[in-house]
């Protein structure tokens, strides 16, 4: 015990020596979160609009205006040429362009076919879908208001409602995810080039020959990195709670079980790294490759799980920031407990033990 | 002077070779990148688990799941839990939807009035929360109007540009290609010039006849390659496997592909200036790169960002590749279009090299 105290030690002292890679640990979370509280929207908003209106009656105006004050489209610049309306959207002024017909209003008053033109530029295919969500959607708000007199729209109308986050925010579902992506960053990057160091730099042979075990040794060096990664996270969720206001409904002390939990398969997969390279540049590569990459995209941070092939979704359970995403996200946004997140705990609990066990017999094997 | 260059050139890549892990990462990683996010990167809405209460149980209700389903968004089974203990889909994360269709359902539509179903949605990833909603809205009213053959008189003709099927895989594989070039080279060049550092042999070569230029260049070719050959392999994988249609000419890609190559390699080699252990460097170049890609529009687009950090992306070179990665893959176009683009790009070049290599001249006195 006392001498993973003072390889712990040790390796602390080498955090604290260095201060600017102190700072970068603890300000590169907050910059992440900012990045993805403020800038990280998938909500499409102000999508620039050109319109090309041949009718210039009452009623296209009414359209436009119907538009633009949707809140979605804001005005494109500067277009002159919109008798091409590629070229407009080929020069990027605008995402897309309406063209309402001569004969618009006359057609809507005697309630006969005619069709508008939406030209959409497709290169972001995400905006290209939402701009045409949005522009079907306010077409039928406004044909309800112009139906012959004496009809009414009977149907199905749908009384929605959103449940835990009523005003959906993307920072509710991006800045929790973060936390599992700045837990796995800085887990397993970190261990991986700290025992690369001790090896390319020589003084394994050092450690070695002194009176320690292998795996005194791994536990005393992983120890402050699990202190660095906690006190990181726990940073970014302060920031989360009070800066961004996303709810904190369930039990923090089950939270941190459970990042504890996480925190120990992401280290044994940065020790289980650094067994098999040499130097520090090839164990960033590799860290990078095998944890962050899957971390941030097939865990569910970002794009949804069930919508990926299935073979990605099959790999996706080997993914520990898979588990620990929906057990924080449950336990922040909807109040879960461990009733509701027991099969989650189960896998990560067993990830987590089948890396630590693989790491820990790679690392004898390498040194014997 | 050539010579010179030549023999470090040689030492780097005997390096390289040396080490057999690293030559498989880095004929690996663009791979493994590429099928990673070509394939995961999805941001469609779509198979929307929809738990269902019908209390109804009529034709017509039948008929109102099967059109909610046809499209491929939304998915409805019916619901196991009883709707008061309903919540417990959302926690058990087994349902995205819950949709209430009221008794009278049926008979209320055949006589013409106006029906209310409930639709909850679990709000906690709001971008695809807003776009269920919208889907289930359009749905309906398509619903409604082929049941009492309504036909409105003023329909939307679409057409999409450049990308007919709006396929997200598109518009991700130039960006990823791009990210890679950046990441790597900003990584590899900084880690590089520090690791002589750490390990005390920088000294040995300050000794040596060899000149600063020399040393620097002797670095910076063997990573360029390295980053271009990333680049290519990721690049042409990108065309071959995920048949990206490749619409513009691949010489000025290549030419500025160079270009930005200088960027980042300054970027490197200031961080190496900065830094005393590839620890420090390998933190400096992965809060450059995350800052980089996020403010690129990579895959949030800058347009979408407030207005302040929307200002901030003008301070990116990656912004700047990427639309012109962007532009030539995607849309063909030339030089005429992208030069304000092509010209922040060399600006940036010019001014960041240079003042990295001052600041390193000045370190390596």
């Amino acid at each position: 015990m006392n001498k993973i105290r003072f390889i712990a030690g040790k390796e602390l002292r080498h955090i604290l020596r260095d201060p600017r890679s102190l700072f970068v640990a603890i300000l590169l979370p907050i910059i992440m979160t900012l990045l993805y509280g403020y800038a990280v929207t998938l909500d499409i908003k102000e999508i620039k609009l050109a319109v090309c209106d041949y009718d210039c009656s009452r009623e296209s105006r009414d359209l436009v205006a119907r538009f633009y004050h949707s809140g979605y489209f804001v005005k494109a610049g500067a277009t002159d040429d919109l008798l091409d309306p590629e070229s407009v959207l080929e020069s990027g002024k605008a995402n897309l362009v309406l063209t309402i017909p001569p004969g618009f209003a006359v057609a809507l008053k005697t309630w006969r076919p005619c069709d508008l033109g939406l030209m959409i530029d497709g290169a972001d295919a995400n905006l290209a879908a939402a701009a045409s969500n949005y522009s079907n959607a306010i077409l039928q708000s406004f044909l309800k208001e112009y139906l012959p007199p004496g009809t009414e729209l009977p149907g199905v109308t749908l009384s929605q409602q959103v449940l835990y986050n009523p005003d959906l925010k993307s920072s509710h579902f991006f800045v929790p995810g973060l936390i599992a992506i700045i837990l796995m960053m800085i887990s397993a990057l970190l261990t991986s080039i700290t025992i690369a160091r001790e090896k390319e730099t020589g003084t394994m042979e050092q450690l070695l020959t002194a009176p320690v075990t292998p795996r005194q040794i791994i536990i005393g060096k992983v120890l402050p990195y699990v202190g660095l990664a906690l006190l990181d996270g726990l940073l970014v969720l302060l920031f989360a709670v009070f800066h961004f206001g996303v709810p904190f409904t369930g039990s923090f002390m089950l939270l941190l079980f459970f990042g504890v939990i996480y925190v120990v398969a992401a280290l044994s997969l940065g020790v289980l790294i650094s067994t098999l390279v040499s130097t520090q540049q090839v164990a960033i590569m590799a860290a990078l490759t095998v944890t962050v990459l899957p971390s941030v995209m097939l865990s569910g941070f970002i794009f949804e799980i069930r919508n990926m092939p299935v073979v990605l979704q099959y790999i996706s359970y080997l993914v520990p920031a898979r588990y620990f995403l929906l057990i924080i996200r449950g336990v922040m946004l909807k109040g879960s407990g461990i009733g509701v997140l027991w099969i989650e705990a189960v896998f990560l609990v067993g990830l987590a033990v089948a890396m630590l066990t693989i790491a820990a017999k790679r690392f004898k094997l390498k040194l014997e | 002077m050539f010579r010179m260059v030549l023999a470090l050139v040689r030492k780097e890549f005997y390096q390289v070779r040396r080490d057999p892990v690293m030559l498989r990462i880095i004929f690996l990683m663009p791979i493994i990148q590429l099928l990673l996010l070509g394939y995961a990167i999805n941001t469609d809405v779509k198979n929307i688990r929809t738990a269902v209460y019908d209390y109804d149980r009529s034709d017509l209700s039948r008929e109102f799941m099967r059109s909610l389903g046809a499209g491929g968004y939304f998915v409805t089974r019916p619901s196991d839990i009883p709707l008061l203990a309903g919540e417990r889909g959302f926690r058990e994360n087994r349902q995205d939807v819950m949709l209430v269709i009221p008794p009278g359902f049926s008979r209320d539509l055949k006589e013409r009035q106006s029906v209310t179903a409930g639709f909850l949605v679990d709000g906690t990833n709001a971008s695809s929360a807003a776009v269920a909603m919208g889907y289930a809205n359009l749905i309906s009213a398509e619903f409604n109007r082929e049941l009492y053959r309504l036909s409105l008189p003023v329909t939307l003709r679409q057409k999409v540009l450049y990308n007919p099927e709006a396929e997200s895989v598109y518009f991700m594989v130039p960006a990823i290609v791009a990210i890679l070039l950046t990441m790597v080279t900003v990584m590899l060049m900084s880690m590089a010039i520090v690791r002589e550092r750490e390990i005390g042999t920088l000294e040995q070569l300050l000794v040596t006849p060899i000149t600063k230029p020399a040393l620097l260049l002797g670095k910076a070719i063997p990573f360029s390659l390295i980053g271009l050959v990333e680049f290519s392999i990721a690049l042409v994988f990108g065309v071959i496997w995920f048949g990206i249609p490749f619409a513009g000419s691949w010489t000025l890609l290549y030419l500025l592909a160079f270009i930005f190559l200088f960027t980042t390699l300054g970027v490197g080699i200031f961080i190496s200036t900065i830094t005393k252990t590839q620890q420090q460097a390998m933190f400096f170049a992965w809060f450059f790169s995350i800052f980089a890609i996020l403010t690129s529009g990579f895959f949030i687009p800058i347009q979408n960002m407030p207005q302040s950090i929307q200002y901030l992306t003008y301070l990116n070179p990656v912004r700047y590749f990427l639309t012109v990665i962007r532009g030539i893959m995607m849309k063909g176009v030339g030089l005429e279009a992208l030069y304000p683009n092509i010209i922040a790009m060399i600006v940036f070049s010019v001014g960041i090299f240079t003042f990295a290599w001052l600041r390193f001249a000045k370190r390596t006195k």
